[in-house]
């Protein structure tokens, strides 16, 4: 076996050796820890169990979509958010950037306290010093009749809050806030205003038949990516009649990735081609426009024609053009007869309504820079960082004479400012918000403040009742009390309310109606711009335009469609790539006639050879540790100017591409983009699935045996488990006895993943970061030492070693087009692959560990037991799935630099997980902690569980219902019968590893608008 | 050559064994048995248990319902102390802690480590009494708080062999029932030992 030549020790003395030596060091065992403190309560609140979560229901207010979540405390503290089931709109599911919000409200570089400048910096004050300066100033403002020109930009939100500062606002004699979004869809909902008389209709993706989608990334960002990945997943659940997608574009986004097929346009081509669907153009001019074949869009024409009503066309485009561009693709709906049916403007989202435009912010900085400000006021919203360099929002913002941030956070615009009246985080707040489906959902504290702030209404009050003319017009305590005095019903159906959190109402008050009157400022005609390459920039679909980047979390999540983290990178297509003779991850420098910005390059076959694209999202210059000096900003490629709507246009401009010499590695969790034939995301199309001819059992791999195996259920340690290998002359076999009392022979936990719903959003990773404790690893502070003075500070350093802790990540494979470094094609199919420990029934990790610290549990759980694992890496070695991760630093202790969770970041630890140490292997439990309250809890009850009673923490997020969690060996549980169906497959099956999680193949549906097809 | 090379190893790694081993002996053992902590206030247990004849539920309220058993907070304390024993130099600590607003910070005597999940309620409703692994503590505090007062002490010693020990075996109800005190019925004599599970992952997540 080994070979005599080597020298030292043979493998077999060497484990011998190793035996001995551990049986003795294992004595030393855990020697007696520090004992802490046990800390009552000083009077118990009502309703609350020590150790047992409390499950609060509140309104997320990370996006504009407001989803109900249920936020779980813990002794008083919340500690994971999870989607409200009961809510109408989300039903139960959150996003990655809802979850985050935990490390919002306990993001340590928070401000403790309010700020007032002193000479060059901001320094901590007392609220009572604060209030007393910012009531002189609105007095001196007010003495001199200034308040005219007092300017308040807020965050857009909905609800009731607009309408106080409103009020409040018009009290002080001081114009209405501006209210701002800068990823608010606003020339889709100007040119939905003008078409459908609604600014946000229904879409009814269920009645759909063709989805055509020119830019809208309804799954990634546009509009309420929850709600609308729900409906678009229970559609095309339905497979047979599934509406198709096409996606029309010049890059392919995730959205653009889930489409059946992409029509590569060229950026401002999209409204060439919706005119010649609409016969208002030709579509020889529409290819030419566009780049598109003719034959594409005489397919695409016939493909519209042929869905009648069941069409449904949305436009996301960013270009100077977008509103007329989204009148038009409303003619292609009101043409095809689809409204009323697809898109249904009698149930329009009223969520939008008193939404500012970018150009009313370049009024306000207009005016800021004319000196004509006496005193602003800034609350949720960065303009430093959210409008380009170009705009000069920073010098305009600095004439102002008194500047007041209610920012949570020190920000790009709050670090200019004098004053810093810091809000509370909104889940320290009371509130509301609307939904898109039409109610009002109540927003109310789940914890105290954790520092010393102050929520921006109560401030309101506070600042009111200093002013003897105002003092009786606000005379609450605060802004609940206030709330609740306009609450229909009062107390009590306030309280009743607070229980569901949703009720069906408008607003308590109205906010003031802001008309959209915009003064022509077009962006430059995208043709008329310079350049050699079109520069595509789009909001991140992890980090929205910047405000998700403080949360390491969320920075932490790879890029859905690129899989990178940590960074900001340049997408070029391969051709180009190879065109310009680049390496991987070489900096390219990319100028436009506004400004350059330079990063390393990404290859991605889902951009036009002739354009560059990117993210929006990073390049903070001061947003916390987490945020600061990481990535660039793409906003200081764009110009100044704006679409008809008033909305910044995006794609607007051709820019030059330099290549430097200078190469990073790219902090990327994707180790290869294709499969190599290897059956890990499989597909399979709508004709063999309805034929039945295809081989379910077929392998990838030649020559290999097919086994007949049940899906889901039997393996050769269940099935014994079950008897079936038991050794029958044997007296005793332990735990896995049938006859065990505990009963748990008898259940094989599983799981499916239907891959025909998965999107690729990555909620599910998110989630499992937020229940499990899972350390993140690339903040710059996480390096590692290179030498004892230096230390590797490059973000994503742990990354680029391949450390990240995910213990589920989203494979992303791409299939067909290998030739794409010489040719262009937009035909290639995507596969999106949640992967996890798979919980083998003979799993490869087991007999290699040689310390027992891995094992296979009468109940089908591979459990990994951290206080066994010496870190010997055997098992990850050996593990065929890739999915255990080995804490290479002490990623979970306090005193070590690389610790994750800097005070108070903590406080969100689940206390039922264990937070592990360094040199130790950690992978996915299935939740083990979540099946254990449950059996405690049907235990106390008195009763077995029942079926789908619970669920693991990345089902229970998933937008897209393609995870099912529960006992495959009960016909009762939803999985069981999922584990059966026709498209069932397990990954490498061929390894007779007999998993435990079952994949359900993707659907690939033909191309709708193929050439030659019509 | 390789092979005398091959064995010159073993000292080595034994004179790491004997280190390792010495260095254990040092740290003082691998339990925390007997552990005596001084606590802010000479909390007696006897007096409550066994003259005022309160159930452990009174002040560990979440034993049968949660993991963690809870403990009283100073407000219930003071629910009988604004009359019972005011006098008592330890009562009157207690009425401070109460007057600042400030919880008593207690010291932790009992504490598994953070990888082992130890559901109290679990064990509570299936019988197991209190004393079957915290020891005599209702004879706490015989003594009263001035002279040869003990504190809690950990009386077993939570180790890993300890708690499987009663999961392989059993628990024997007649056993517990002798711990706490209670009368020993032949009734509860001829019940069998409780056995529970006792894979890692049963505690170990």
């Amino acid at each position: 076996m080994s070979t005599e030549a080597g020298t030292g020790v043979k493998r077999r003395d060497f484990l011998k050796i190793l035996g001995a030596t551990g049986a003795t060091t294992a004595l030393v065992g855990c020697s007696s820890e520090k004992v802490g403190k046990l800390i009552p309560y000083v009077t118990s609140p009502d309703n609350t169990v020590p150790g047992v979560s409390a499950y609060y229901a509140t309104t997320c207010r990370e996006c504009a979509a407001a989803c109900g979540v249920l936020a779980e405390v813990r002794d008083g503290r919340p500690i994971k958010l999870e989607g409200n089931p009961e809510h109408p709109m989300n039903r139960g599911a959150i996003c990655a950037t809802g979850l985050s919000a935990m490390q919002g409200v306990y993001n340590p570089d928070r401000y403790r306290s309010p700020m007032v400048r002193e000479g060059n910096a901001l320094k901590p004050t007392t609220w009572d010093k604060a209030l007393a300066l910012l009531a002189t100033k609105l007095g001196e403002v007010k003495s001199k009749g200034q308040g005219g020109n007092v300017v308040f930009v807020n965050q857009h939100e909905t609800g009731t809050f607009p309408g106080f500062l409103d009020q409040w606002l018009s009290a002080q004699g001081m114009p209405a806030h501006l209210s701002v979004d800068s990823l608010a869809p606003a020339a889709t909902i100007a040119a939905n205003q003008k078409a459908y008389g609604a600014a946000w209709p229904a879409l009814d993706f269920g009645s759909a038949k063709l989805i055509v989608s020119f830019g809208a990334d309804f799954l990634d960002g546009w509009g309420h990516s929850v709600p609308q990945q729900l409906d678009w997943a229970d559609a095309r659940a339905k497979i047979e009649n599934a509406p198709k997608l096409v996606y029309v574009g010049a890059r392919r986004s995730l959205t653009g990735l889930n489409a059946d097929q992409w029509i590569a346009s060229k950026p401002g081509g999209e409204m060439a081609i919706c005119a010649a669907l609409v016969g208002q153009g030709t579509t020889a001019a529409a290819s030419d426009a566009s780049g598109v074949p003719v034959a594409t869009i005489e397919a695409l024409a016939a493909a519209v024609k042929q869905a009648g009503s069941g069409v449904m066309a949305l436009c996301g485009v960013t270009t100077a053009d977008a509103v007329e561009c989204g009148a038009m693709v409303a003619e292609i709906n009101k043409k095809a007869g689809s409204v009323g049916v697809t898109i249904k403007p009698a149930n329009a989202h009223l969520g939008y309504s008193g939404l500012s435009t970018y150009a009313d912010l370049a009024g306000a900085a207009a005016k800021m820079g004319a000196g004509s400000v006496p005193l602003a006021f800034v609350r949720g919203a960065n303009p430093a960082h959210t409008m380009p360099k170009s705009a000069g929002f920073a010098a305009a913002f600095a004439k102002v004479g008194f500047k007041v941030s209610f920012s949570e956070m020190p920000d790009e615009t709050t670090v200019l400012c004098d004053l810093v009246l810091p809000d509370n985080h909104w889940l320290e707040s009371w509130g509301d918000a609307l939904t898109t489906s039409g109610q009002l959902g109540l927003q109310q504290p789940t914890l105290d403040p954790v520092f010393d702030t102050k929520s921006t209404a109560d401030v309101l009050i506070e600042l009111a009742k200093k002013d003897q003319a105002l003092a009786a017009k606000y005379n609450v305590v605060d802004y609940r009390n206030w709330y609740i005095g306009k609450f229909p019903g009062g107390v009590p159906a306030f309280t009743t309310a607070l229980t569901k959190a949703v009720l069906l109402a408008s607003p308590l008050v109205a906010a003031t109606s802001r008309s959209g009157t915009v003064t022509a400022s077009p962006a430059p005609a995208l043709a008329s711009t310079a350049g050699d390459y079109y520069v595509h920039v789009y909001p991140s679909a992890v980090l929205g335009d910047g405000r998700g980047a403080n949360k390491p979390w969320l920075q932490e999540l790879p890029d859905p469609v690129t899989k990178i983290a940590w960074q900001s990178w340049v997408e070029v297509h391969p051709s180009t790539f190879k065109k310009l003779g680049l390496r991987e991850g070489q900096h390219l420098t990319v100028e436009t006639a506004s400004g350059k910005i330079t990063a390393p390059v990404y290859q991605y076959m889902g951009v036009r050879p002739d354009t560059v694209a990117i993210a929006l999202g990073r390049g903070h210059t001061a947003y916390g540790r987490f945020a600061q000096n990481i990535g660039v900003n793409a906003y200081d490629l764009l110009p100044h100017g704006w679409d008809a709507s008033g909305t910044l246009a995006l794609a607007a401009s051709k820019g030059k591409v330099t290549v430097l010499a200078e190469v990073s590695q790219l902090a990327t969790t994707e180790g290869s983009a294709r499969q190599h034939g290897r059956g890990i995301g499989q597909a399979m199309t709508l004709a063999e699935l309805l034929s039945g001819g295809a081989d379910e059992h077929e392998h990838e791999i030649a020559g290999m045996p097919s086994q007949d195996f049940l899906p889901g259920l039997k393996s050769p340690i269940a099935a014994d488990a079950q008897g079936d290998y038991a050794n029958k002359d044997g007296k005793s076999t332990g735990m896995y006895d049938p006859k065990h009392p505990s009963g748990m022979e008898h259940r094989r936990w599983a799981m499916t993943i239907d891959l025909a719903r998965c999107t690729g959003c990555s909620a599910c990773v998110t989630a499992c970061y937020s229940e499990n404790n899972i350390a993140t690893v690339g903040a710059p502070y996480q390096g590692r030492a290179l030498s004892p003075s230096t230390w590797d500070e490059r973000p994503g350093a742990n990354i680029i070693k391949g450390r990240e802790m995910a213990w589920i990540r989203l494979e992303r494979y791409y299939e067909g087009n290998e030739n794409t470094a010489n040719e262009f094609s937009p035909d290639f199919d995507t596969r999106f692959v949640p992967m996890m420990c798979q919980h083998c029934g003979s799993a490869p990790c087991e007999p290699v560990c040689p310390v027992y610290a891995t094992y296979h549990s009468p109940d089908g759980l591979n459990v990994q037991v951290y206080n066994r694992c010496v870190g010997t890496r055997y098992c990850s070695n050996n593990c065929p799935y890739k999915v255990r991760y080995f804490n290479w630093f002490g990623y979970g202790e306090p005193e070590r630099k690389q610790y994750a969770w800097p005070e108070p970041m903590h406080w969100a630890l689940n206390p039922d997980v264990t937070v592990r140490g360094k040199g130790v292997m950690e992978k996915c439990t299935f939740c083990v902690q979540r099946i254990r309250e449950a059996e405690h809890r049907a235990k106390a009850e008195g009763r077995p569980l029942k079926a789908d009673e619970f669920t693991t923490a990345c089902a229970q997020a998933c937008p897209s219902r393609a995870i099912t969690f529960g006992d495959a060996a009960d016909e009762n549980w939803s999985v069981s019968k999922l584990a059966y169906d026709r498209r069932a497959y397990h990954v490498f099956e061929e390894l007779n590893t007999y998993t435990a999680v079952v994949y359900l193949k993707k659907i690939n549906h033909p191309a709708p608008a193929a050439p030659g097809k019509a | 050559m390789t092979v005398k090379k091959k064995w010159t190893m073993i000292p080595g790694f034994l004179a790491l064994a004997a280190a390792a081993t010495l260095l254990s002996a040092y740290s003082g053992a691998s339990s925390s048995q007997g552990l005596r902590v001084e606590q802010p206030v000479k909390f007696v247990h006897s007096p409550h248990v066994q003259k005022a004849g309160m159930n452990c539920l009174y002040c560990h309220s979440a034993a049968f319902k949660s993991p963690d058993p809870g403990n009283a907070s100073v407000a219930s304390c003071m629910g009988c102390h604004t009359i019972v024993k005011t006098g008592s130099p330890e009562i009157k600590k207690v009425a401070a802690f109460y007057a600042k607003g400030q919880p008593i910070p207690w010291n932790r005597v009992h504490k598994v480590p953070e990888y082992v999940h130890f559901p109290h309620m679990r064990h509570v409703n299936a019988g197991v009494t209190c004393q079957s692994c915290h020891g005599q503590i209702q004879n706490q505090g015989k003594q009263g708080p001035d002279t040869n007062y003990v504190p809690v002490q950990q009386v077993n010693s939570l180790n890993m062999g300890w708690c499987v020990n009663c999961h392989v075996q059993g628990y024997k109800p007649a056993e517990g029932a002798r711990l706490a005190g209670e009368k020993v019925t032949p009734e509860l004599e001829a019940m069998p030992a409780k056995k529970a599970r006792y894979d890692c992952s049963t505690c170990h997540y």
